[in-house]
């Protein structure tokens, strides 16, 4: 009895694991190092190359300058000097969005191959990142830029995982066609 | 009745197209064991409705017969799996072949002790029911060890090995739930003769779906030599100064 039961339940948790793993879909694709690292050689990304975010949004400066009463003036300026420079980033980092996904367009109007799901999902990865983005921003503005500093600094993220994509796309082309894709791409960019 | 005799034409149908498939865009040259498999699913199958239209007094015991050599030669089809999954000559075949060896034959024998040590035998049917969930659960255990360890290390699977191998792997299992459902209460009977012959149709259905496309897994990219040597001695260092560390 315990061994038929046992197999009942146990056929059935595995009927659930098949089902589980066939809903789930294949498992993404990640793009070739070389398409990555062809990516970041053919667009300059300014905001997401900047390597110094920590550093920038970390208050310990501020806070050691802000306990002394004769340099808070000190401190201020250098909140407002920060603020400028993180959201310097910020822009720079939703321009880095938009010309990967300019990018993208120029390989898939090249010829390269792509499916209407996956077009769709790139533009509501770019449009939640630009969202968020907007939002940061706003929230350097009003709180400064120490107020919500992890997800300051996981915003560069979002400008890697647009890369990925444009560099699985890139991927789907012959490594020997990238100078001349490069060429058209700073052609057409200029 | 009726209902019975429409899904074992539908079943061999359906199977008739699967060879024709196969035949048609050469593909039993990529996959020959699932091949093999499907000629014997044709040829058995063909023979249980010619006895059941025919010779009803044998048909029963032809029934079970066929399906105990069937639940052998399922093995096929998760040899397949596993071979298209990591080939023969890729670096994951090498380093895991021996351990997953090693597991598939303990769930071997664990597969036959679940069957002897079943002694509840009530008639003929009891056995081969035993004898079918018994390795049916091995089966689709094998079939989802595969398919984790392909994700696990990131191994993708084309269409046709995945439909071939979740099909499969589905059906095995619920017919490993069913069979013991059918010998737990003996009102479920009546359903199982149904279900099992269902679950198997979509099987074949999924299994052409599958075929459709010729898609098969793409080639593992494998590293240069020189490149493993320095991961390799990268790695050691590693583990060298850590263990410095701890224990200085």
């Amino acid at each position: 009895m315990i061994n038929l039961i046992f197999f009942t339940i146990l056929g059935l948790a595995l009927f659930g694991s098949f089902i589980f793993i066939a809903l789930q879909g294949s498992p993404k694709s990640l793009p070739d190092s070389s398409a990555v690292q062809a990516v970041t050689e053919i667009i300059n990304l300014e905001g997401s190359s900047f390597a110094n975010a920590r550093r920038l949004l970390d208050d310990t400066d501020y806070q050691a300058l802000c306990s002394n009463p004769d340099l808070r003036r000190l401190a201020l300026r250098l909140r407002n000097d920060r603020r400028q420079l993180a959201l310097t980033w910020i822009s720079s980092l939703q321009n880095d969005l938009i010309r990967l996904w300019r990018f993208r367009r120029f390989l898939i109007q090249r010829g390269v191959s792509s499916s209407m799901s996956e077009e769709l999902r790139t533009l509501q990865a770019l449009l939640l990142s630009l969202v968020l983005l907007s939002f940061i921003r706003l929230s350097i503005r009003a709180a400064g830029p120490f107020a919500l500093p992890r997800a300051t600094r996981q915003a560069g993220q979002l400008v890697d995982s647009m890369s990925a994509g444009a560099a699985l796309v890139l991927g789907r082309t012959p490594a020997a066609g990238w100078a001349e894709i490069e060429r058209s791409w700073v052609k057409s960019a200029a | 009745m009726f209902a019975s005799e429409v899904i074992c034409v539908t079943a061999i149908v359906l199977e008739v197209c699967m060879l024709l498939l196969l035949l048609r865009r050469g593909l039993w040259r990529t996959y020959t064991f699932l091949f093999v498999y499907a000629i014997w699913l044709l040829i058995g199958n063909s023979a249980i409705f010619a006895t059941f239209l025919y010779f009803p007094t044998v048909y029963p015991s032809l029934y079970w017969n066929i399906d105990s050599i069937d639940v052998v030669l399922r093995f096929v089809v998760i040899w397949e799996v596993f071979h298209q999954t990591f080939p023969k000559r890729s670096g994951l075949n090498k380093s895991l072949s021996k351990g997953l060896g090693i597991i598939a034959l303990s769930l071997l024998i664990f597969a036959c002790g679940t069957f002897l040590i079943y002694q509840n035998y009530t008639g003929p049917r009891s056995i081969h029911l035993a004898l079918d969930r018994s390795f049916g659960f091995v089966q689709a255990l094998m079939i989802l060890g595969t398919l984790v360890t392909a994700r696990y290390y990131g191994v993708r699977c084309g269409r046709n090995i995945r439909g071939i191998a979740l099909a499969f792997g589905a059906w095995v299992s619920i017919s490993t739930a069913t069979n013991a459902m059918a010998d737990l209460s003996s009102s479920f009977i009546s359903y199982w003769y149904y279900l099992r012959p269902l679950s198997f149709v979509v099987m074949i259905a999924v299994w052409i779906w599958a075929l459709w496309v010729y898609e098969p897994n793409p080639p593992i990219m494998e590293s240069e030599a020189i490149d493993l040597n320095r991961w390799t001695q990268d790695w050691n260092r590693t583990i060298s100064t850590a263990r410095t560390i701890i224990r200085p």
